[in-house]
């Protein structure tokens, strides 16, 4: 079957342009939002990958639980209106040839790597999906829900107000 | 069928994206959602191995981005519960103002 690499260029320059925007935008709000965005086509990128069920959990995770997260943290908080600088960092300018350095070689050498890939798409349906993480991994997948409950507790008690001394 | 190439490259200049922000960024929600972005990058590259590399049990790759999932959620909650506290303690959250054990 023959797919056209047209919707991964679509879908992966949304992305690039979403977290891009999300670091240059000076509200935090809008930069939350493009996060959002951002979150929501890399589901696409894992539907374009075959993994439909880890989409489904992205929608789930990021682009619900973890910005509704990062929205009621920025709207708990003030945060002061002004210049360039009080947003970002004075080492900007100077870690930025760093970091884009960095990306480019990582880049190139990852993308032109030769990898013995096989020509045809091998993540499995959802039913092989759910019979992995249920069966083969059940035990770490148990042991992760006792790791959110105990980091849920932590929050909660981070946060809360001390209203009796 | 695009090539494992682009998925990788698009996975490292989302990464980079997010340590740059990391670093030039003040705000500490700003950091912390950083950190997110870098994390969904890296999920890419573990999807796009898992689709594209012949393994003796497909789809080991995706099981590992569930327990990433599990752990940035995690991370995320404690991170803005500490933003929180912190911001409650001391009216700001910038990074530059946050020194009092002098790092």
């Amino acid at each position: 079957m023959e797919f056209s690499p047209i919707p991964f260029y679509i879908v992966s320059a949304l992305v690039i342009i979403c977290a891009i925007a999300m670091i240059y935008f000076k509200e935090l709000i809008y930069s939350a939002l493009s996060m959002v965005a951002c979150f929501m086509a890399i589901a696409g990128i894992y539907i374009l990958l075959n993994a439909e069920l880890v989409a489904g959990a992205q929608v789930l995770i990021y682009v619900a639980a973890i910005s509704i997260l990062v929205i009621f943290a920025i709207m708990l908080t003030r945060h002061r209106k002004g210049d360039f600088w009080l947003f970002f960092h004075r080492q900007s300018v100077v870690t930025l040839p760093f970091v884009v350095v960095a990306g480019i070689v990582l880049t190139v050498v990852l993308a032109t790597a030769a990898y013995d890939s096989s020509e045809e798409a091998l993540n499995p349906p959802d039913e092989e999906m759910a019979r992995l993480l249920f069966q083969d991994y059940s035990f770490p997948f148990e042991v992760l829900s006792l790791v959110l409950l105990v980091a849920i507790m932590g929050a909660i008690l981070l946060a809360m107000r001390e209203r009796r001394r | 069928m695009t090539p494992l190439q682009h998925y990788l490259a698009l996975a490292t200049i989302l990464f980079f994206i997010g340590a740059w922000g990391m670093m030039a960024r003040r705000n500490i929600i700003m950091v912390i959602m950083c950190i997110e972005l870098m994390l969904n990058a890296v999920n890419i590259s573990l999807v796009a191995f898992s689709n594209y590399m012949p393994s003796p049990v497909p789809g080991r790759g995706e099981v590992f981005v569930f327990f990433v999932f599990g752990l940035s959620a995690a991370e995320a909650a404690v991170g803005l519960g500490i933003a929180i506290a912190l911001y409650r303690l001391r009216e700001r959250l910038s990074v530059d103002e946050l020194d009092g054990m002098k790092g």
